[in-house]
């Protein structure tokens, strides 16, 4: 007994205090909240506060460099009350579905041919993200130059071909220039899409086109039975990035247009800046920036559920 | 070794964190700093005088050391918000327009400067009190103004028969009629930059005797027949003498056209005259400044000041001070003055006939500009309901509107309602 009885309390004796200590971090449940504490800590910090300090702003009366006294929802009234206000959701809600829906049918169709095999393909690929990767300041100057009547390329083909000078004015006129910051936006965006849908289509396992060319599938037939339902996974999340995204957009619009002609560009972002630090109503341009909350939350809980439910 | 190795890297990185962290207090301990935050000045002379003259002048004098912190244009006022918010940052700034009102409450009260600078140099113009005083105390020292004035082509004016600047708006526009026919159109801006449209709005309104809010700070009185006349005339000169385009102009839009030999007059400050020397000479040569045509009530300008203040949470608020009463003296500024030529329009009455002026005497009109100068919105007071009004464009866009085909009662109303709904709560 004596023989077995050593090694039993050697077993059950308290471990030294460092080994208990691995134990300890060893179990998943520690070691996983253990490796989730600086990320966890990381968005508290960068996500977390400035968002509660932004929702407390909003509901504060709060001129810049003064302290701020509670309010309610008194700027969210003051926000309903005013007709910019409204003018610049109805822009943003349309900016946001035209370049959402122009990027992921441009996107789409720029993953298919660069999903073919042709020549220099990787360079092709490459110079395609160029509009992504160029800072969006020096790539809107581009733009800036290139919508300016005078030096327009558009308007020198388009006098060309007899169009009356000096040419559209791109920025001046409000449906125009809605339509041009739409424009530059999906082109700037357009690679994001392209390249994610791209990695998406080279997951299709190609024996599934094999099977479905043997059952006599068409190519739109190989498209919408085949390509589409195996990529849409990717394409709802893709368009969840692009729709936040364009939703906040600011240095397109503030760097072209700064909202104009008569607030026909103006969006959230540059609206709630201008209000922020133009006029120093840091309560008041919180409310408007945080506006934007409700629809994109909508968003992204509608998808996240539609997700899962795939 | 290993082991000794990491700790004698972990006491060189702890030593460089608390250095890092302590530095600047032992810094100011030992020999004292004084952080100044200017916006980069279109004038590189400018710059470069503070830079390589007047600071090394003020550290061999004193041992105070010139920190001349440069910010790009149009930053400046985000980046004085986060001064202002955070309490650090910069000891005197560089400020302009509305905000030495809109951050009153972190300046400190330089009154004993501006009193007696303007007893020592001739006395302040008014304009300069208009922007410099808040609530009856000195919040900012007013350095110079940034006049917004008429530039016109000569060649192209002679062509029409014009060798004189018209006098009023109304013989403008007929001018301006003649060279749209010769392809030599107009172009001011309707769009939303930071000051090329307010430059000549606000004046036009004023000149009509049109006025957004009255001196009491809470009367809109924006529904008048003397802002329907001039939303009427803009609407003319608009169609008549303009390219289309201005409806969507920024603030560099009128500079690149002028450049591009595109428009033959526009509402700038004296950056178009200045660059057009320098790359664009023949350009340079036919480019001439007018003071702003004058309406039935009278002829106005944008009074655009630029200033310094001190934060009154600075830690080196008396050495800042007496930095600042040194640089205003005229020993240095008439020097700074004159590194910029005229581009700066000093307020104090000694540079009235200074040299600089004879440098480029086109500028002539900027310094007799200032006599009927004022700050956006006025007659109405600077404060936060002001600078609402001039962030969110109401008076631009109430002419431009009516420029882009909206009926003179229609924009007046609408920018009526915005306006009472801004100042509600006076």
């Amino acid at each position: 007994m004596s023989i077995r009885s050593d090694p039993l309390i050697g077993v059950v004796r308290p471990p030294h205090r460092a080994a208990s200590l691995a134990l300890w971090l060893d179990r998943e449940s520690v070691f996983s909240w253990l490796m989730m504490t600086l990320p966890l800590l990381f968005l508290a910090a960068f996500v977390g506060y400035p968002f509660v300090y932004g929702i407390l702003l909003s509901l504060q009366d709060r001129p810049v460099a003064q302290p701020g006294h509670f309010v309610g929802l008194k700027n969210f009234i003051a926000d309903y009350h005013d007709p910019i206000f409204w003018r610049v959701a109805i822009n943003t809600f349309v900016y946001t579905a035209v370049a959402t829906l122009l990027k992921m049918v441009g996107g789409l169709g720029l993953a298919l041919a660069m999903n073919q095999h042709f020549r220099m393909k990787n360079l092709v690929r490459a110079v395609l993200l160029l509009p992504f990767i160029v800072p969006t300041v020096l790539s809107t100057v581009a733009w800036m130059w290139m919508l300016d009547p005078a030096f327009s390329v558009v308007n020198r083909i388009l006098i060309g071909l007899g169009w009356p000078r000096p040419g559209p004015s791109w920025l001046g006129n409000p449906i125009l220039a809605m339509c041009s910051i739409i424009v530059i936006n999906t082109w700037r965006g357009l690679p994001f899409y392209g390249i994610t849908l791209l990695a998406g289509l080279q997951t299709v396992p190609p024996e599934l086109y094999e099977a479905a060319t043997i059952d006599g599938a068409s190519g739109w037939q190989r498209f919408r039975y085949v390509t589409l339902p195996l990529l849409q996974p990717i394409i709802l999340i893709v368009t969840l990035f692009s729709v936040i995204f364009t939703f906040a957009d600011f240095q397109l619009v503030y760097v072209l247009t700064h909202g104009g002609p008569q607030n026909a560009t103006q969006l959230f972002a540059t609206y709630a800046f201008d209000i922020g630090m133009g006029a120093g109503q840091l309560g008041l341009g919180a409310s408007v920036a945080l506006t934007m909350l409700p629809a994109l939350a909508l968003l992204i809980v509608a998808l996240t559920l539609y997700l899962r439910k795939q | 070794m290993s082991g000794s190795s990491r700790r004698d890297f972990l006491k060189i990185a702890l030593a460089g964190a608390a250095g890092a962290t302590f530095a600047p207090g032992a810094g100011r301990a030992a020999g004292k700093t004084v952080t100044f935050l200017h916006e980069s000045s279109f004038i590189k002379t400018f710059d470069e005088y503070m830079q390589n003259t007047l600071a090394p002048a003020y550290e061999k004098a004193t041992g105070v050391k010139v920190v001349y912190e440069l910010t790009s244009v149009g930053s400046l006022p985000t980046r004085i918000s986060t001064i202002a918010e955070t309490g650090s940052g910069a000891d005197v700034t560089m400020i302009f327009l509305l905000y030495p009102f809109l951050f009153a409450d972190k300046l400190m009260d330089v009154g004993d400067i501006a009193e007696d600078i303007g007893k020592q140099q001739g006395g302040w113009y008014d304009a300069a009190k208009e922007a410099g005083i808040v609530n009856g105390k000195w919040k900012a020292i007013p350095h110079s103004n940034i006049g917004q004035l008429m530039n016109w082509r000569t060649d192209w004016f002679a062509e029409v028969g014009v060798k004189k600047f018209p006098e009023t708006w109304e013989e403008l526009y007929e001018v301006g009629k003649k060279l749209k026919a010769k392809d030599h159109p107009f172009g001011f801006e309707l769009g939303h930059g930071f000051g090329d449209n307010h430059g000549w709005l606000y004046p036009l309104l004023w000149s009509y005797g049109g006025r957004e809010v009255e001196a009491d700070g809470k009367t809109v009185v924006i529904d008048s027949d003397e802002t329907a006349r001039a939303v009427d005339f803009a609407r003319k000169f608009f169609k008549d003498t303009m390219l289309d385009d201005v409806l969507g102009w920024t603030d560099v839009s009128n500079n690149k056209a002028w450049m591009a030999e595109q428009i033959s007059c526009t509402n700038n400050a004296e950056s178009i005259l200045w660059f057009a020397k320098r790359d664009f000479p023949e350009i340079g040569k036919v480019t001439d400044q007018a003071q702003n045509p004058a309406g039935p009530k009278g002829r106005f300008h944008l009074l655009n000041c630029i200033g310094h203040s001190i934060f009154n949470f600075s830690p080196e608020k008396e050495e800042t001070h007496k930095f600042l009463r040194w640089l205003m003296d005229e020993k240095q500024l008439g020097g700074w003055y004159a590194s910029a030529d005229s581009y700066y329009q000093p307020f104090l009455h000694a540079y009235d006939n200074a040299p600089m002026w004879q440098v480029e005497p086109r500028n002539i009109p900027y310094r007799d500009a200032m006599a009927s100068a004022h700050l956006p919105g006025w007659p109405a007071p600077p404060n936060r309901q002001l600078a609402e009004v001039v962030a969110k464009y109401v008076t631009v866009d109430m002419f431009a509107k009516a420029c882009a085909g909206a009926a003179t009662k229609d924009v007046i109303k609408s920018a009526e309602a915005q306006l009472k709904e801004i100042y509600r709560a006076v």
